[in-house]
Formats: structure tokens, C-alpha cells, sequence
């Protein structure tokens, strides 16, 4: 008796296990039979699947990713200009801090869906993962959206290395940018005064070394500075970007880690302007940094290096003041760097499985391609893209060439006469897909060999350590 | 009889049955899929395709155990765990020793005790968050303090120092958990009888005689029961690394889960080696809860077999009663 | 006399502690919310300040402009912790009744399983969960946030030991005898009993599913789905320009809610945490 009680007692739970196996909200079973399937055919089954479920022409709504609210920005101004474009648009904002877009963005479009990017934004740091590296599976080729790339490019003169960035394994176009972000070193006119005597941007582009591809007149005006109190630059961060863009090579070369000698040298030269005491050992955009274009900061510091777009979105806004007289604002002018580099940009790109192609086609047209005066390039470049008149220097020759940079918070100065020239530095063989995260490691260790904390050798040995273990990247 | 019992023993199944299957779908598969996938070469972003790795079935597991991040995360963790349990426990020992003697008349203890609590009950995430504006630089909260009490005349820039940072993730988990734990003492203590305390206030035992000689040995098993639950929450920590400091300056406040967090969505996407981290991880977490299931267990075995018998005792008294009714 | 002292010198001790620790608790919270109403050039003048100031509309208007919404975040978070309460509250009660009343041949090997399974962390078979979750495409799907709650363990542990004393035997075979269904029993005798137990394991059960970052972060991709500790998370910085009266606003918004309920249902939260710890 107590024997057939157990046994079907055994039965009932066996069953009840089965049957929640079975019935298991039907994903248990969908689940392991795309498991047993064993992928190779997954990737395709999923977009067939899309297709079945997509309503292709009922979707009026654009998911737009991106970092800062500038591209959304320009998208609500090309809904005003053209009132006919009826589609809705719901973007996503995550900023680049601590490296918080990119595993977003990633799972997002790993996701797809309804809900998965329609057209997206990267920055330098990381656009190469995105337009050649291991999300480009994702990114549409330009014609495809309906735009005809070889004469549109032609007809802007857009610089090569957007496109040479933007381009994908299969040679095809896949990404652009509207900024052109070749650099310069933009300082304070009454400290450049103080010092040498005089606030030309010749002179003192040629008290830095302006052009020569060398450090050492900068480190001689840094000494110079220093005699009479002052910093020559806020923080290392400043130097970073005209260093790691100036370098030959990337980190990453034939799938192992690569340290240019450059970039090697910016240990060096991190700890000499520490030890120097020639600047206020600020981070990049952390409080301390923003202080220094106000000129709160321990000791007033000469300059920052940086593109256009420094000016416009970074050291205008946190001058301290909006009109000329008031906290920094128009106490700057623009020169040329010692060493010639680009930083940033931002590439917009399109999902290749999107159901709204052809409007996201529309934006990115008249974004990175329109060269006409409501053209988004050409607004951008002169200041009339929003109220606060800011400007920037832009991809397209065309529209450079037919727009003035004069601006007051450099005093009246054309900063295009100096920053157009800088384009030629940039260039996009020295980037790698994992840049923004190499880079993170990179500095962090370079603080601690410079903070004195480690050993030159030590700082070297860590990074590497740290590269290979949270990437997928070979380390020697 | 038996055949009546086994009609209602069957609801047993069935009541059970939707947190079994909860638990297969939602638990079980996701821990086998997670074990399944450290064993094979299953990364990149949106990879759904997997080889088993027939070479060198380990390697991912080798991989790990060799990783110095890995290795510094693991100490980290545990430093830090250390550092926060220690005066966490000690200071709720002596809050719930002054919070329980009668001698000393404490007025607003109920008080206390909610304003202890609180940063428990706040988002983890939004503590972090905070601390970190807290101590920013140049110009935080803390900062504005110390310069204000002319401790030091140049701001501090606490975000760069390893040790002011582990200290303060370390501070920041004792703050949010040794109001719960004090208040958790404090139920042990008074679920002792007073009987005691009071035989001991007759015998003349001093306050200090009385907490040690008395609550301490009394306290084992719920001293060891938050022990343990804190261990294994300890070995878990990630909003708080994730978001105070992310992990810096120097990887100093990375955390185990903050490192496999990393090595599975960010960066290269390897999500077989973050399956071998999270599997070490789990045998870890495995064994100290080993320890806590002993020594629970027996009481509530010995509780259950009482319950059960008493349970029978009374069904065979319906039973018999019934029957009787019938005849 | 002198043991008198003593005490008094004790007592005065205890007090200074506390209050400090009073303190300590409230401040970081008392600067969040003071910092809400102040500019961003105040804050950076004075960190600290006793007094709020009159910034906090503008807080508030820059906090939205930067598609911060934490409206959104509230509703988001609200529907998936209350489902997951509500969820985790149900089952738990009906696996424990099933421990409870009936007696079946496996009743103890499942309650021994169930102490077993008590502690693993959801954090480590994530990998496995997120890849299963993205193979059926499910991410961004609430359900999969809520309905994992329906195996809570501990849950039906600390249910079960509240059960064993308080639900009598006697009720049951009454309102069998009078003919009703074993779900009716559990749905209209038992939960009713269970009242106290269920409210202060919901109130746990809510602030935990409330405040988890790690799984929502895995997950949730889609911006209008974020909940409230992801947008949390967003606000460490705008890389274009530090606001600090507005993180700071944004941080008290998302504080402000737990802090009234909690201030609100305090006792029951604290005897809840006590009864919680007598379990071991």
C-alpha cells in the first residue's frame, strides 16, 4: 500500500515537473530548440522573423541614439524646415561618460525590434566598432537609404578621413560626419600678454613651437609661464588628444596591443608638466577642468587644445559669461598647435534593419551631405542652427568655403583661418574600435606614474595586464 | 484511509507546483546555460553561436583564475567586505547593547532606530551617486567641511586616492546595513528570556559581565546567521563600486560582479569567460551558504517533524471521528 | 553615588553617539535636498549650505530639457515592482500552504531544497538569463523583470515559519466539511490570515524589486522602459556641462518617494526587518 502511494506520488511529481517543463510559458521549449539548432542559422531565422512580424510602411516613428541632445536637436530643426515629414522622433541620450553609450547602444541593436535604433551617432572614439569592427553588422550602407553617395560626396567635397572612417569592410559607405575636428591650442589673450607681451596669435602660435612637430618650445613657454604664475595648460588631458592623434599607429594592430612610441611618450611628458608644477593637474571634464576656463582654478592656466567644437559646446558655456567683459569670455584667441591632431566628431549611421530607411535617409542627407544654406552643414558653420549663434567648423569643403568664423568669445577673431588648415591633420588610420576604452586604462595608468604611485616600467606592465583581461585583444 | 490521504496529498503538488516551474525556466536553466557557456567560445556583441571549446574544456576557467583583474577584484571585494562587516557588527553589538538594557531609560529609541534604517531603504544606486557628488572635487560637500573647519586649506581630491576610495565604499555599505543589522540583534536579544537577565541584575553581574557572559552566547546562531547573509551580499556588490567610482582609480574599488558585469556587456562582449567568473563565484557563494543551511536546518527539521506528526495525530482523529458519526 | 555618575556619564555618551549617528544618516540626504534649490554656481561656491535657495524650478526645467524623465522612470518602476511584488507575495503563500498543509511524500525534500536554493544570487546566472532572454526576444519585456519573482525562496521560507503556528488545522477541515474547493480555502481563509506576514514581506519584496539596478541594467534598452535607479545611473554626468543643482535634483527625485512611504509605514518596516532576523 505505502509502496503504490510512493510510486504515484513519484509519478504526480515527475509529471508536474514534465508538464512545467512543456508547458514552461512556451519559451523553455522556443529556447532550446534554437539552442539545438546550434545557430548557424539563427542569425538568419531572426530576420525573417522580423519580417513577418514588421508592418513595413505603418512605422511613423524614429529611434534616434545618440550622446549628446545635438543630433535630436538637429532632427527637431529638420522637422521644422520640412513640415511634410510627418515621422515622430524618440531619442535615446546617453552620455559618453565612463563609457556608458556604448554597451547601450550595443544591446540595443543586439535586440532589435520595434524598439532598436533607427539612426545612430559615434563619436571618433568609438565609430570604427560601429562602421568596420564588431558592431558593423548592424550599420547600412548609405546607398541603400537612398542616397547617391558618389556624387553627393563629390559635390560637397567632404574631407577624406570621414570617409575613409565611415567606410566598411565592404568598401561601402556607411557612416558621416558633418564636423571637421582638426585641432589648435586656444588660449587666454591677457595671459599671453603678461607673459610675452603680446595676444597675436602668430606670435604666440610661434612661442609654442607652433607647426614645428615638437614639444620643446612648448615646454620653454610653459617655463616662461611659470615665472610669472602661471599654468600653461589645465591638466594632462589637454596634451592627450594632441598626442594620441598625432601618432602613427593605433592601439590595436593585427589584432595585438601596439603602443606608439608617441603614446609611449606621453607618459614622459605627463610627469614633466607634473613635476614642473606647469599645470593644475585637472581632469578632463571633471570640475577642476571646467574651473580653469573660468579661471578659477589654483593658478590661472594659458590654454586648452582642442577643435572647434571645444569652443562652441565646452569653454563658451562654462566661461563664466555670456558677452565680452564678462568672466572669460572674449579674453581668448585661437593658434596653431605645435603638433598638428583632430579629436572627436560625431558620425551619424543608420540600421540596416530599419523599417523607415528612407526618411532616416532624408536626416542623414541633409545632415552630413546638404550643402545648401538650409543645409544643416552650413547652419552649423555659421551660426544660425540655434539662438545661441554658435559655430563650427564643418566636413564639407563646399560649405567651409562660403562661411565665416569670426566670433566673439575669441574677441572678433575668424577662428576658420586657423582651424581649416588643422584639417589636414586628421586623419583615421590611428583608430582603433576600442579606442575609448584602450584610452580609459591608458591614462588612468599614466596618472598613477606620474601621481608617483608606480614606476614607469609598473604603469606599462598594468596597462597591458588590463587590456588583456577585459578584452579580446592579444597582448604581447 | 491511506487512499483519502494521497486525494489531498496531491494538492501538495499542485500548490508547489508554480514556483517549481518558476524556478526551472527562471533559475535552474539560466544557472545550466550559464555553466554550459563557460565552456565554450560564446562572445561578441549579439553572438547567439557557441562551440564547445574540445581542446581545453577549462580554458576559460584557467583564464579567469590566472586573471590579476580577476584576482585584484576577488581581494578587493573581500577587503572591502571585511572592512564594512567589522564596525558594522561592532556597532550594532553596542547599540543593541545599550538599546536593550532597561537600566539605562533611553528616550526616542524608536526613533533612532527608523533613522538607522533609513539609508537602507534608499536606492543603492542613488546612494552612490551621491557619495560621489558628495566628495567631489574641487568643490564637494565634504570638501566645502573640511576646509571650513580648517582641517586643510587646499582641497582633497578623494576620487584619485585607492585607499580613501575603498574606505569609502567600505563606509558607505557599513551606513546603509548596520541599522539592520542592529535592529535584527535586537529581536535576538529579546527573544532571549528575561528571565535571565533578571536572575543576572540579582546576582550582581555588571552591564559588561551581562553582555558577554549572557546576549553574546545567546546571540550565536543569529550572529552567525548575519555573517553569512552578509558574506554572500558582500560577494555580490555592484551598484555601489559600479556607480560610485566605477571601479577606480586603478581598478581599487572593482568587485567581482562589477568585473564580470564588465566582461560580459562592455567592451568585447566575452560572455563565456564572465560565465566562468560568475560560476567560481557561485561555488563561493555555494559553500558559504552550505554553512548557513546546517545550521538551520536543524532546528526547522526537528520543527517540521513535530508539525507533521501532530498533523497526523489529528486526522486520525477526525478520521475516527467521522467514522464513528457514520455509524 | 558613584555608580550613579557612572550611568549618568553613560547615558550622556549613549546620547551624543546616537545623535551623531542621527546625524549622519539624515545628512547626506538633508545636503542632496538643500542643493536641489541651489544654482550650480552656488553649489560650486559653497558645497554647503544650511538654507535652500530658489533654483529649483529651473533645477527641475534643466533636468527635463535633458530628456531626463523621471516621471517615466516612477511608472516604469512602479508597474514592474508591483508586479513582482504581487507575484512573489501569491506564490510564496501558496508554496508555503502547500508545505504547510498537506502532506505529501516529497514535502520535506522540497523544503530542504528550497533552504538550499535560498541563497543563490540572481547576479550570477545572469550571463545565462540575459542570453536565454535575448535568444526568445524578450528584453525590454517587463514580464521577464517580474515573473522570476514567482520562485522567491526566502520568501516562502519566512512565510512557512509564520504559517506553521498561526494557520490552524481545524479551519481547514471545517471549511472542507462544508464543501469547499482547496483553492477557495487558500484564497479566502489562509491569505486573509497571512495578512501581517504578507504586509511586511511585500514592503521588502517592493523596496528590493525597486531599488535592483543590476538585471533592469542588463535588460532594459529602450529609454522609455528605463526604471528608476537606470535613469539614477544616467545622471553621473552630461559630459558638456556639469549641473550640479540638477543632479542633485534628480537624485532627490528619485529619494523623495521611498523616504515619505518609508517615514509613512516605519513601524511596520522595523518590526518587519526584526521579524525577518528571528527567522534565523
Amino acid at each position: 500500500m505505502k509502496k503504490r502511494f510512493i510510486m504515484l506520488a513519484g509519478v504526480c511529481m515527475l509529471a508536474g515537473v514534465l508538464s512545467g517543463c512543456g508547458s514552461g510559458v512556451k519559451s523553455g521549449s522556443a529556447e532550446t530548440g534554437a539552442k539545438n539548432e546550434s545557430t548557424e542559422t539563427v542569425a538568419k531565422s531572426e530576420s525573417t522573423e522580423k519580417a513577418e512580424t514588421a508592418e513595413p510602411s505603418g512605422k511613423k516613428v524614429i529611434n534616434v541614439w545618440a550622446f549628446t541632445d545635438e543630433v535630436p536637436k538637429m532632427i527637431e530643426k529638420y522637422k521644422e524646415l520640412h513640415p511634410d515629414f510627418d515621422y515622430e522622433i524618440n531619442p535615446t541620450i546617453i552620455a559618453t561618460t565612463d563609457g556608458a553609450y556604448q554597451p547601450a547602444l550595443d544591446q540595443a541593436l543586439a535586440a532589435g525590434g520595434a524598439n532598436a535604433p533607427d539612426l545612430y551617432c559615434a563619436e571618433a572614439a568609438f565609430i570604427l566598432k560601429y562602421s568596420q569592427g564588431d558592431a558593423s553588422q548592424y550599420a547600412a550602407p548609405y546607398e541603400d537609404l537612398g542616397i547617391d553617395v558618389a556624387a553627393k560626396v563629390k559635390e560637397a567635397d567632404i574631407a577624406k578621413y570621414t570617409m575613409d572612417i565611415g567606410t566598411n569592410q565592404d568598401n561601402k559607405l556607411v557612416a558621416l560626419g558633418y564636423q571637421a575636428t582638426g585641432g589648435a591650442f586656444i588660449y587666454r589673450r591677457s595671459i599671453a600678454k603678461d607673459t610675452w607681451g603680446t595676444d597675436d596669435p602668430k606670435e604666440v602660435g610661434a612661442k609654442l613651437g607652433a607647426g614645428s612637430n615638437s614639444w620643446d618650445s612648448f615646454f620653454n613657454a610653459a617655463n616662461d609661464l611659470k615665472a610669472k604664475g602661471y599654468g600653461i595648460i589645465s591638466g594632462d588631458g589637454d596634451i592627450w588628444h594632441a598626442v594620441e592623434n598625432s601618432s602613427d599607429t593605433g592601439w590595436i594592430v593585427d589584432g595585438k596591443l601596439n603602443i606608439d612610441p608617441k603614446r609611449e611618450e606621453f607618459l614622459d611628458l605627463s610627469k614633466k608638466l607634473m613635476d614642473g608644477g606647469l599645470h593644475n593637474d585637472t581632469r578632463d571634464w571633471q570640475d577642476a577642468w571646467f574651473a580653469d576656463m573660468k579661471g578659477q582654478g589654483s593658478k590661472p592656466v594659458l590654454g586648452f587644445f582642442g577643435p572647434a567644437w571645444l569652443i562652441n559646446y565646452v569653454m563658451a558655456p562654462n566661461s563664466g559669461g555670456e558677452k565680452i567683459g564678462e568672466g572669460t569670455f572674449g579674453d581668448w584667441a585661437v593658434c596653431e598647435s605645435p603638433i598638428g591632431f583632430f579629436w572627436g566628431g560625431t558620425w551619424v549611421m543608420a540600421n540596416k534593419d530599419s523599417e523607415v530607411k528612407k526618411a532616416v535617409g532624408d536626416i542623414i542627407q541633409w545632415i552630413t551631405l546638404d550643402t545648401s544654406e538650409n543645409g544643416l552643414q552650413y547652419m552649423w558653420a555659421n551660426g544660425t542652427m540655434n539662438d545661441a549663434g554658435t559655430k563650427d567648423t564643418v566636413a564639407s569643403g563646399t560649405v567651409m568655403s562660403k562661411s565665416d568664423g569670426s566670433i566673439n568669445f575669441l574677441n572678433g577673431q575668424n577662428m576658420f583661418d586657423v582651424f581649416v588648415p588643422a584639417n589636414k591633420y586628421a586623419k583615421g588610420t590611428n583608430l582603433t574600435q576600442y579606442d575609448e576604452t584602450i584610452n580609459m586604462y591608458w591614462r588612468d595608468q599614466v596618472r598613477e606614474y606620474t601621481a608617483g604611485n608606480k614606476s614607469r616600467e609598473q604603469a606599462i606592465k598594468d596597462f597591458k595586464q588590463q587590456v588583456a583581461d577585459n578584452l579580446d585583444v592579444t597582448v604581447e | 484511509m491511506k487512499r483519502k490521504h494521497s486525494g489531498y496529498a496531491k494538492w501538495g503538488y499542485i500548490f508547489c507546483l508554480p514556483f517549481t516551474i518558476a524556478f526551472l525556466i527562471f533559475t535552474l536553466y539560466p544557472i545550466i546555460f550559464t555553466t554550459v557557456i563557460g565552456f565554450t567560445d560564446c562572445k561578441g556583441l549579439g553572438t547567439v553561436k557557441f562551440h564547445f571549446l574540445v581542446d581545453d574544456p577549462f580554458l576559460n576557467f584557467k583564464n579567469i583564475l590566472a586573471n590579476p583583474s580577476f584576482q585584484k577584484s576577488f581581494r578587493n571585494t573581500i577587503g572591502m567586505w571585511i572592512c564594512n562587516f567589522i564596525p558594522q557588527i561592532g556597532l550594532a553589538l553596542l547599540l543593541t547593547a545599550w538599546f536593550t538594557d532597561n537600566r539605562n531609560h533611553i528616550k526616542g529609541k524608536g526613533l533612532f532606530k527608523v533613522l538607522f534604517y533609513m539609508p537602507n531603504i534608499i536606492t543603492a544606486a542613488t546612494v552612490a551617486i551621491l557619495f560621489n557628488a558628495l566628495i567631489g572635487y574641487p568643490m564637494g560637500p565634504v570638501n566645502d567641511i573640511l576646509m571650513t573647519l580648517g582641517i586643510t586649506d587646499q582641497p582633497i581630491n578623494f576620487q584619485v586616492n585607492k585607499a580613501v576610495a575603498r574606505g569609502s565604499v567600505s563606509f558607505i555599505q557599513f551606513w546603509t546595513w548596520y541599522g539592520y543589522t542592529m535592529i535584527i540583534l535586537i529581536s535576538g536579544v529579546l527573544g532571549i528570556s528575561p528571565e535571565i537577565f533578571e536572575s543576572a541584575e540579582v546576582d550582581g553581574a555588571s552591564r559588561i559581565q551581562t553582555f558577554f557572559y549572557i546576549t553574546i552566547p545567546n546571540l550565536k546562531t543569529i550572529l552567525l546567521f548575519t555573517l553569512v547573509t552578509s558574506l554572500i551580499g558582500g560577494l555580490q556588490m555592484f551598484d555601489i563600486p559600479k556607480l560610485f567610482l566605477l571601479g577606480g582609480p586603478d581598478n581599487a574599488t572593482l568587485t567581482t560582479s562589477v568585473f564580470i558585469y564588465n566582461q560580459a556587456f562592455s567592451g568585447s562582449y566575452l560572455y563565456n569567460r564572465a560565465s566562468a567568473a560568475s560560476m567560481i563565484m557561485f561555488i563561493i557563494i555555494c559553500a558559504a551558504s552550505a554553512v548557513l543551511f546546517f545550521t538551520m536546518r536543524d532546528k526547522d527539521e526537528a520543527e517540521l517533524e513535530k508539525l507533521t506528526k501532530q498533523q497526523e495525530r489529528e486526522y486520525r482523529k477526525m478520521q475516527k471521528e467521522r467514522r464513528k458519526s457514520h455509524e | 553615588m558613584n555608580n550613579k555618575r557612572g550611568s549618568l556619564i553613560l547615558k550622556v555618551i549613549i546620547y551624543v553617539v546616537c545623535v551623531f549617528l542621527a546625524i549622519l544618516s539624515i545628512a547626506p540626504f538633508y545636503i542632496m535636498i538643500i542643493n536641489a534649490t541651489r544654482s550650480t554656481v552656488q553649489i560650486q561656491q559653497h558645497a554647503i549650505s544650511l538654507l535652500p535657495s530658489t533654483y529649483m524650478m529651473k533645477n527641475i526645467a534643466i533636468l527635463l530639457g535633458k530628456s531626463f524623465n523621471p516621471a517615466n522612470g516612477f511608472v516604469n518602476s512602479l508597474i514592474i515592482s508591483t508586479g513582482a511584488t504581487l507575484c512573489a507575495v501569491y506564490f510564496s503563500n501558496m508554496t508555503a500552504y502547500g508545505l504547510v498543509v498537506y502532506n505529501w511524500r516529497f514535502r520535506r525534500p522540497f523544503f530542504s531544497f528550497i533552504m538550499a536554493i535560498m541563497m543563490i544570487p540572481a547576479q550570477i546566472t545572469m550571463i545565462g538569463f540575459y542570453q536565454m532572454v535575448y535568444r526568445i526576444h524578450m528584453t525590454n519585456n517587463f514580464l521577464m523583470l517580474i515573473l522570476p519573482a514567482i520562485a522567491s525562496p526566502s520568501m516562502v521560507f519566512f512565510m512557512r515559519q509564520y504559517m506553521l503556528p498561526s494557520l490552524s488545522m481545524e479551519i481547514i477541515q471545517a471549511a472542507r466539511i462544508d464543501g469547499a474547493g482547496e483553492f477557495y480555502i487558500f484564497n479566502r481563509i489562509a491569505m486573509p490570515i497571512m495578512k501581517p506576514a504578507i504586509a511586511t514581506q511585500a514592503i521588502f519584496c517592493f523596496v528590493s524589486s525597486w531599488n535592483n539596478l543590476f538585471t533592469p541594467l542588463v535588460l532594459l534598452t529602450d529609454q522609455k522602459k528605463y526604471t528608476m535607479p537606470i535613469m539614477v545611473s544616467l545622471l553621473r554626468g552630461d559630459i558638456y556641462k556639469t549641473e550640479y543643482g540638477s543632479v542633485y535634483m534628480g537624485l532627490a527625485l528619485t529619494v523623495l518617494p521611498l523616504i515619505v512611504v518609508y517615514l509613512i509605514l516605519s513601524r511596520y518596516i522595523i518590526s518587519g526587518v526584526a521579524l525577518g532576523g528571528v527567522k534565523g
